[in-house]
């Protein structure tokens, strides 16, 4: 878990009017639900939100071990007997700020306790191990995100969980704004930008049948980086791109030859 | 002597003729799935699959030698449709194997642009600039094979003057593509252009410029008919709905015959299997019958069994299993006799093409039911501490250690179960469902999904499927016995499974049982797949038939197993209730959704029971 400050600005670029829908949530006390695949700019969206908000953000990558617990706080034994630690969902309840839980399909059944009294009207946090009923600051946010993509039979949201959010959804930037973003994020030059983007489409097509998921923007933008040192375009692709995404010789192969049908 | 001359004398003219380099040769089976990959990722249908394309007759002008050798009448061109993307079994146009390399999977991307074509000579030039375009990488690749092309084909002053003026706009066309706008007149086809894609040969392409008006005014019209409408010979669909009802439909003029008499040795000519190997070479058009559904179905035929050199491999010497006379109301010992057999001939493959998105979705799915080493957590005993439990303990004060649950334990599998998957294949099963599926190809799609999601949570499964001929022959064919690891050699099997004969469906079941009885585990999953009721064409039809498989589930379900009917048949209702009990079967109305549904029914069953 970590919490962002005001370190230095944050880049986003809106692929719709998300923020506006975003602000307006904040405005109103709604949380919020974020769902879309990886590396299309959610986390990058949410600490943006949070620095245009100036409130704290308290992200936690939910794991499947994860528990209300974890989240709430537990006691521990220092030097002067034990004392009550806050965890980053109480801390935001108390303090004011944006709680995100990261993938929070992965985390316990029992995480869903906690959730529940906080996203509906009452914004109330029960923490049964102290006896205390935290009432939520004005300024607490609660932001979850998801990938449908892996969604499956036994680990999806609970439709009663799921009705409590507004939902975004998140997709893969239009061409044209993801060279853009390419370009604003490592200083690539407009036309291998371009280039990139559409490799990284016809690599997208391959989704479900030979990739489980396409190319990430992340990606892409990580092959752009190496692109510029003193790595070769295919060298460069082929790390950032063909070797993340699949392990079958191939499909690798196949990609290569892609990388260098586009440079 | 004569066959020796005329032997030496093929040899030599053929060597003579012969063009392309051997030397240099690629194959496509080496490339496929990479090739496969690549179509798809530049935009082909992912529907669509690789495979390798049948030779086609050109009518192009051959040289003098060539036409005495009798060679270079077919050539094997690139070519889609549908249902998938046909490239050469083997290419060996070009001297290098990088070249032909590279011609392999410009071949594939140029199919991925084009994948409807209305002008060979247009479509293909214009189809080589897009890609060009969106892809600079792959210039000086097209740069090199254009050249490489150009170089293998005649000079132009070798051809005849007719010709000259056709071949040379071809050239700069593949030179320079989208230079050239139209194509001269000449007579014959155009020689084989290795770097293009052609039109399907089951579509007349004159009938898809009729639907197309812009391409009827275009100027150059009258040269692409007369380039297109070459070569879509080879499979003509004939319509025979109305003429007869017959089995067998041929077109007697398209069938070879032997007027004059040849002395021959026929003793030498009985390899059968050759000769129509041959037959099938020798047409160049090869007519086909719409009808696909056979009328097999509702015919009643007493078959024989097949030849033993002919059959499966029998495992054993089978076995022989009761049957339940409900009339004497009495088990009749030994009744049956039941043979396991194998499939010995199968070969191994892998998951089809067309199965593979969904099969990854199930797999990734099952995947998580997979038995996870997570911690649980205030376990009486355990390998670690639980440091929350204690904490929570130190943290009150009035409480003690005695009696707390203070370990974190590794979970245990919740899952312990074993599944047969007993198939019905017998002949009802060649039925059709579309006119593409029958019955038999449902099944065969269901078992390749089930066995790809199960195998990927490690629940140990069998699969089995049956037929019979009267109590005499019950064929019990084994496709994965619970020990054997699911594999190619599996999937071989199950993709060679066969509509068989007879439901005898009692007998089976008492096998499967005996069987599943052997596993270890706590719960025991008997799976049926079937498409009708239990009959043979002995007495075992009716109830007679119905109050037997009655009579098997009720000694499995004495036995701790449970048996779950799956079945296609909209008359289940009948007596399916009565079989399996209420919530012991399930109706597949819609049998296209079969494949899909047994997993996700799987995981209601072991989550239910």
């Amino acid at each position: 878990m970590s919490q962002i400050n005001n370190r230095q600005a944050i880049h986003y670029q809106a692929q719709d009017r998300e923020c506006e829908i975003f602000n307006a949530a904040a405005n109103n006390k709604l949380p919020v639900l974020l769902k879309g695949p990886t590396g299309c700019g959610k986390t990058r969206f949410v600490e943006y939100m949070a620095q245009q908000l100036k409130r704290p953000l308290f992200t936690v990558a939910c794991h499947d071990d994860l528990s209300a617990t974890d989240l709430v706080g537990r006691h521990l034994i220092g030097a002067n007997g034990t004392h009550w630690q806050d965890g980053p969902l109480t801390r935001a309840v108390r303090e004011g700020g944006i709680c995100y839980l990261d993938e929070v399909v992965e985390a316990r059944k029992d995480t869903t306790v906690v959730i529940h009294p906080l996203t509906d009207h009452r914004r109330l946090l029960p923490i049964d191990r102290t006896g205390e009923l935290v009432e939520a600051h004005p300024d607490f946010m609660l932001v979850v995100s998801y990938n449908p993509g892996y969604q499956n039979l036994i680990k999806g949201l609970k439709p009663s969980t799921r009705q409590r959010f507004i939902a975004l959804e998140f997709d893969y930037p239009q061409a044209k704004l993801e060279a853009s973003i390419i370009c604003q994020e490592t200083g690539l030059d407009t036309q291998r930008a371009e280039q990139l983007v559409l490799l990284g489409e016809e690599i997208r097509r391959l989704k479900d049948h030979d990739l489980e998921e396409g190319a990430s923007t992340r990606l892409l933008i990580y092959a752009a980086k190496l692109m510029q040192l003193s790595l070769s375009t295919t060298e460069a692709c082929m790390a950032a791109l063909a070797q993340p995404l699949s392990d079958d010789r191939d499909t690798i192969k196949a990609i290569e030859r892609l990388v260098n049908a586009h440079f | 002597m004569e066959e020796f001359i005329g032997e030496v004398w093929h040899k030599y003219i053929s060597a003579k003729v012969a063009t392309g380099f051997p030397e240099a040769a690629l194959e496509l089976t080496h490339y496929q799935s990479q090739l496969s990959t690549y179509f798809h990722c530049l935009g082909g249908d992912p529907g669509k699959v690789v495979e390798a394309a049948e030779a086609r007759v050109l009518h192009n002008h051959r040289p003098l030698l060539q036409r005495i050798a009798g060679s270079h009448r077919r050539a094997t061109l690139c070519w889609q449709d549908q249902r998938s993307l046909r490239l050469p079994p083997v290419i060996d146009y070009l001297p290098e194997k990088t070249l032909n390399e590279t011609l392999y999977f410009w071949l594939a991307a140029l199919a991925a642009k084009l994948p409807k074509m209305s002008h060979w000579f247009q479509d293909n030039q214009l189809a080589t600039l897009a890609i060009l375009k969106t892809h600079p990488g792959l210039k000086s690749c097209y740069e090199k094979l254009a050249k490489a092309v150009v170089a293998q084909r005649p000079l132009i002053e070798h051809l005849p003057q007719k010709l000259q003026s056709r071949e040379l706009a071809i050239q700069q066309a593949i030179l320079n593509p989208g230079s050239v706008k139209s194509l001269p007149l000449a007579s014959g086809e155009p020689l084989f252009v290795p770097l293009w894609l052609y039109p399907a040969p089951l579509f007349d392409v004159t009938n898809i410029q009729a639907q197309d008006d812009e391409e009827q005014a275009s100027p150059s019209n009258n040269s692409k008919t007369e380039t297109l409408d070459t070569p879509r010979k080879t499979a003509q669909r004939f319509d025979d709905e109305k003429q007869t009802d017959g089995l067998l439909v041929f077109k007697l003029e398209a069938l070879f015959s032997w007027a004059e008499q040849v002395d021959m040795d026929r003793s030498q000519q009985e390899d059968l299997d050759q000769d129509l190997q041959g037959a099938a070479d020798d047409l160049d058009v090869i007519t086909l019958s719409r009808k696909r559904k056979a009328g097999s179905a509702k015919v009643k035929f007493d078959m024989d069994l097949p030849a033993p050199f002919t059959d499966d491999l029998y495992l054993g010497p089978g076995i022989k299993l009761p049957e339940w006379n409900y009339k004497k109301r009495v088990m009749l010992k030994d009744f049956c006799f039941l043979q396991p057999m194998l499939n010995h001939e199968a070969v191994p493959e892998k998951l089809p093409n067309n199965l593979k998105k969904e099969a990854n979705g199930l797999k990734r799915q099952f995947n998580l039911l997979r038995p996870l080493s997570a911690l649980q957590r205030r376990q009486p005993f355990g390998d670690e501490i639980d440091l929350d439990a204690w904490l929570d303990i130190k943290t009150q004060p009035n409480a003690t250690l005695d009696g707390e649950n203070l370990y974190l334990a590794k979970k245990q599998s919740e899952r312990d179960m074993s599944t047969l998957v007993l198939a019905d294949l017998s002949m009802s099963t060649d039925s059709g469902v579309t006119t593409q599926q029958r019955v038999v190809d449902v099944i065969r799609d269901s078992l390749l999904l089930f066995s790809e999601a199960l195998s990927a949570c490690d629940d140990p499964f069998a699969l089995y499927g049956f037929s019979s001929i009267k109590n005499k022959q019950i064929r019990f064919q084994l496709l994965k016995n619970f020990s054997e690891i699911y594999s190619d050699a599996t999937r071989g099997r199950i993709l060679a499974i066969e509509p068989g004969f007879y439901t005898r469906m009692g007998a089976a079941i008492r096998q499967s049982v005996s069987v599943l009885k052997l596993q270890k585990s706590r719960q025991k999953l008997l799976l049926i797949i079937s498409d009708g009721k239990p009959n043979d064409i002995d007495h075992y039809e009716g109830r007679y038939g119905i109050e037997d498989t009655r009579q098997a589930i009720l000694e499995a379900k004495r036995q701790g197993i449970q048996p779950f009917c799956i079945t296609i048949d909209s008359q289940a209702n009948d007596y399916l209730p009565f079989l399996f009990g209420d919530q012991g079967f399930a109706l597949v109305r819609d049998i296209e959704q079969l494949p899909k549904l047994l997993p996700k029914l799987y995981l209601n069953l072991t989550q239910s029971i």
